[in-house]
C-alpha cells in the first residue's frame, strides 16, 4: 500500500492571488479604514483645529459631553424622524412609479428615462431649486396654495421650525424615489409572467396577484434597497446644509450635520469625531443587517 | 580623497544649480480671495503685477465666501494653505494662535506705500501686542438703507433713534395689493450667518453694553435683544423668513420692494441703484438706548508663515494696497480704497452712500479682537438669534449664551 499525498501547491501560486488583491486592499485600507481609525482616535482627544499643538488624550470625555448635550438628543430625534419618514415615503412612491412604468404604454422608454432625473441631479442643485420653491416671497408653492385659497398668508416653510424639517424631507423624498423605482422595476421584470397567467386562470383579482406574487417577488429587492437607503439617507447632509444649514435654531439639525458643523465650522474635531463615531455605532445595526444579506447573496 | 572631493564639489555645484534654478522658478504666490461679483478684476491685476515683477507667478483663487474660513483653517492645518489671502480682523486672533501669520513689520518699515495707507487703519488692524500681520486693502462701514419713495409716500423721515425706527418700520409694514396680507415689511433683518451686525447695531449701542462680563446680561443688554425679538414677534415688521435670511435674501427683498429698510454697506450700493435708481438712499444706523454702534467692515491681506516665497507674497499684497491698484480692486468689490491718493480721487460710488459711510465712521466698531469672535459669528450668534426669534429661548437666554462664550 502506498500513501498518496496531494502534491504541494507551489508557493508562487499560493501567494499570487494575495499579491494581485493587495493593491485593492491597500487602497481600501488607506482611504476607508485609515480615516475611520483616525476619527476614532480623534474622538478620544481634545482636538481643536486652531490649536493644532494641543492634542490631549481625554478618554471618553467627548462621548460623555455628547450624552449630556441637549443638542445631541435634539439632533438624534430629528435623525430618527428624518429616516422614518423619508425612506418609507421614497419606497412607496418608488413602488407606485415602478408599477406604473411596468405597464405597457406609448413612450414608455422615455418615461423610464425621465423618472431618473431627480436622482441624477446634483444634491446642491436640488437643494437650491427647492429653496426657491419654498421661498415665502417668491416661491411657487406658496403662490399655488394662495391661489387655491388653501392658505391665507405665505408660509415661510424653511424659516418656521414646525415645517422646516418636513419641507426638507419632502425634497429628499423627491430626490430619492427614482432609486427605489429603478430597483423595483428591475425586480418586477424578474418575476415570471407565467405566475400571473396561472393566477388569473385561477381567478385571482389584481390585488391578490399583487399581494401574493408581486410583493413576495420583490421582497429581496425591497429589503436590500431599503437597508441601503436607510444608511444613505441617515448620512445625507448636503441637502439640509444647503437648504437651512441646520436652522432655524436647531430645527433641522441631524446627527451627521451636527458632527459636520462642530468639526468644520466650529473646528472642534475631537467633539465632532465623537458625534460621528456615536452615530456610526447607532447605524451599525443596519450595516450588519445589510452585510449579512449581501454576504448571503454572494454565498 | 581627491576623487571624493571632486565628487562632492560636483554634487554640491549641481545641487546649488538646481536650487538656483528652482529658486528662480519657485517664485510663485498662491493667493485666496472671495468676490461675489462675476466681473472680477483679479486677472487684470495679476497680469499687471506679473508684467511689473517678472519671475513671479500669482495664482489667484476665488474661494466661495460661505466656506471661506472653514477652507482656510483646515487647509492651513493640512499644510495646503495659500501663501497669502484676503482676511478679516475677526479671524486674526485665531490665525495668530495657529501661528499661521507672518509679521509684516520689517517690510512695512521699508515700504513707500506705508505712509499712503489711511490714518488709523494700520493701528486698527494691528494685533493685540502691536505687531502688524495685516495689510488693509479695503473697508466699509454698515449703514441703514431706506426706500425714499416709501418714506415720502407715508410722510416719514429716516429714523435717527430706535423708537423712530420702530414706528417707521410699523408704518411701512403694510398691504399694498389689498389681499389682506402685508406684502411690504418695514425692515429686512438678517437672521442667518452674518446677521450679527444688524443685532449689534440695535443692542451694543446701548449704554454699558458690550462683550465684557455681565454687560450683555444686564438690563440694557437684554433690552437690546428683546427689542429685536419684539420687532419680529410682536410688531411683525420683518419678513416671516427673517430667521433664515442671509445676505442674498435681505438684498433681494430690498431690491424687490419686499422690505423698506435694511442694514448693509456701500458694497451693495451699485446694485441697489441699478435696481431702484433714486428710490434708495442711506443714513447712519439709528441711536438706540443712548448710543450708536455700527460695524466696521474690514478686509486686509496677510502673508502666511508657511508661504513658499514670503518676499514674493509680500510684493503681491503690497501691490494690491498701492495707489491705483487699490482703486481698481475696490471698484470691483464696491468697497472703499485704503490709500490716501485713491480716497482723494474716489468716484466709485454715488455721493449719498459715501456720505452715509463717512457719517457712520465716528461710531464704527469692531467685534472683540479675541479667538471667541469667530465662534460668535459663525455658530453661537446665528443659532441663538434664530432660536430667540422663533421663541425657543428668551432674549435673556440668548444673551447668556454669548456671555458664556466670551466670559467663561
Amino acid at each position: 500500500m502506498t500513501v498518496t499525498t496531494a502534491p504541494p501547491v507551489p508557493l508562487a501560486r499560493r501567494v499570487l492571488p494575495l499579491v494581485m488583491l493587495s493593491p485593492a486592499v491597500l487602497v481600501t485600507l488607506a482611504i476607508v479604514f485609515l480615516p475611520m481609525v483616525q476619527a476614532l482616535w480623534m474622538s478620544l482627544h481634545d482636538y481643536v483645529l486652531f490649536r493644532p499643538k494641543n492634542f490631549d488624550w481625554v478618554g471618553l470625555k467627548n462621548f460623555i459631553s455628547a450624552w449630556n448635550d441637549p443638542v445631541f438628543w435634539t439632533s438624534l430625534r430629528h435623525t430618527v424622524i428624518w429616516i422614518a419618514i423619508t425612506v418609507p415615503a421614497q419606497m412607496l412612491l418608488g413602488l407606485a412609479t415602478a408599477l406604473l412604468l411596468n405597464q405597457n404604454f406609448p413612450w414608455r422608454g422615455l418615461a423610464r428615462a425621465l423618472v431618473i432625473i431627480p436622482w441624477a441631479l446634483p444634491s446642491v442643485v436640488i437643494a437650491l431649486m427647492w429653496v426657491w420653491i419654498y421661498d415665502s416671497n417668491y416661491g411657487v408653492l406658496n403662490d399655488l396654495l394662495l391661489r387655491a385659497n388653501l392658505i391665507k398668508t405665505s408660509i415661510p416653510w424653511l424659516a418656521d421650525p414646525d415645517t422646516a424639517l418636513y419641507a426638507i424631507i419632502l425634497t429628499l423624498t423627491w430626490q430619492g424615489f427614482p432609486f427605489f423605482a429603478v430597483m423595483i422595476l428591475a425586480g418586477l421584470q424578474s418575476i415570471p409572467k407565467s405566475y400571473y397567467e396561472a393566477a388569473s386562470i385561477d381567478g385571482a383579482s389584481q390585488f391578490r396577484q399583487f399581494w401574493h406574487i408581486t410583493l413576495p417577488g420583490l421582497s429581496g429587492v425591497l429589503m436590500t434597497a431599503t437597508l441601503l437607503r436607510v444608511i444613505w439617507v441617515a448620512n445625507s447632509i448636503d441637502v439640509i446644509f444647503v437648504m437651512t444649514g441646520g436652522g432655524p435654531g436647531y430645527a433641522t439639525y441631524t446627527l451627521p450635520l451636527y458632527a459636520f458643523i462642530k468639526a468644520r465650522t466650529g473646528l472642534d474635531y475631537g467633539y465632532g469625531s465623537a458625534l460621528a463615531v456615536s452615530f456610526t455605532l447607532l447605524l451599525l445595526g443596519f450595516v450588519i443587517l445589510y452585510l449579512r444579506r449581501a454576504g448571503r447573496n454572494i454565498a | 580623497m581627491t576623487g571624493f572631493n571632486i565628487k562632492t564639489t560636483v554634487a554640491a555645484a549641481l545641487l546649488a544649480g538646481t536650487a538656483l534654478a528652482g529658486g528662480a522658478q519657485a517664485q510663485e504666490v498662491n493667493f485666496w480671495y472671495h468676490f461675489d461679483n462675476a466681473d472680477n478684476p483679479m486677472s487684470a491685476l495679476v497680469e499687471k503685477f506679473e508684467a511689473e515683477n517678472p519671475g513671479i507667478t500669482v495664482n489667484a483663487e476665488n474661494v466661495p465666501w460661505n466656506s471661506y474660513y472653514d477652507q482656510l483653517y483646515t487647509s492651513i492645518v493640512a499644510g495646503t494653505g495659500p501663501d497669502a489671502a484676503l482676511v478679516k480682523l475677526n479671524a486674526q486672533p485665531r490665525l495668530i494662535e495657529m501661528e499661521a501669520l507672518e509679521p509684516l513689520d520689517a517690510w512695512l518699515k521699508d515700504w513707500d506705500g506705508t505712509a499712503e495707507i489711511q490714518d488709523n487703519l494700520l493701528t486698527l488692524t494691528a494685533s493685540a501686542d502691536g505687531t502688524h500681520y495685516y495689510l488693509p486693502v479695503q473697508y466699509v462701514v454698515l449703514y441703514l438703507y431706506y426706500r425714499t419713495d416709501m418714506f415720502a409716500e407715508l410722510g416719514l423721515t429716516p429714523p435717527t433713534t430706535c423708537d423712530e425706527f420702530r414706528d417707521a418700520a410699523k408704518a411701512l409694514t403694510r398691504d399694498t395689493d389689498g389681499d389682506g396680507q402685508p406684502d411690504v415689511y418695514g425692515f429686512g433683518f438678517r437672521g442667518g450667518k452674518g446677521g450679527h451686525d444688524h443685532w449689534a447695531s440695535l443692542t451694543l449701542s446701548r449704554e454699558g453694553v458690550g462683550f465684557g462680563p455681565g454687560e450683555l446680561t444686564s438690563e440694557a443688554g437684554v433690552a437690546g435683544t428683546q427689542f429685536v425679538v419684539d420687532l419680529f414677534q410682536k410688531d411683525k415688521v420683518f419678513p416671516p423668513s427673517a430667521p433664515n435670511d442671509g445676505f442674498k435674501e435681505i438684498i433681494g427683498a430690498f431690491q424687490g420692494g419686499t422690505t423698506a429698510m435694511t442694514i448693509h454697506h456701500i458694497g451693495s450700493s451699485a446694485d441697489m441703484v441699478a435696481a431702484l435708481g433714486d428710490k434708495v438712499s442711506a443714513v447712519p444706523v439709528p441711536e438706540c438706548g443712548g448710543g450708536r454702534w455700527t460695524s466696521f467692515g474690514d478686509e486686509s491681506t496677510a502673508v502666511f508663515s508657511a508661504a513658499q516665497d514670503k518676499d514674493a507674497a509680500w510684493k503681491w499684497i503690497s501691490f494690491l494696497s498701492s495707489p491705483g491698484n487699490n482703486a481698481e480692486f475696490n471698484k470691483a468689490t464696491g468697497q472703499l480704497p485704503v490709500t490716501k491718493t485713491d480716497s482723494a480721487s474716489w468716484d466709485g460710488h454715488e455721493k449719498r452712500f459715501v456720505e452715509a459711510t463717512v457719517n457712520s465712521l465716528p461710531f464704527a466698531n469692531f467685534l472683540p479682537n479675541t479667538s471667541e469672535t469667530a465662534d460668535f459669528a459663525n455658530t453661537v450668534w446665528p443659532v441663538a438669534m434664530q432660536r430667540a426669534l422663533i421663541g425657543e429661548i428668551t432674549a435673556q437666554e440668548m444673551n447668556a449664551e454669548i456671555e458664556v462664550l466670551y466670559n467663561d
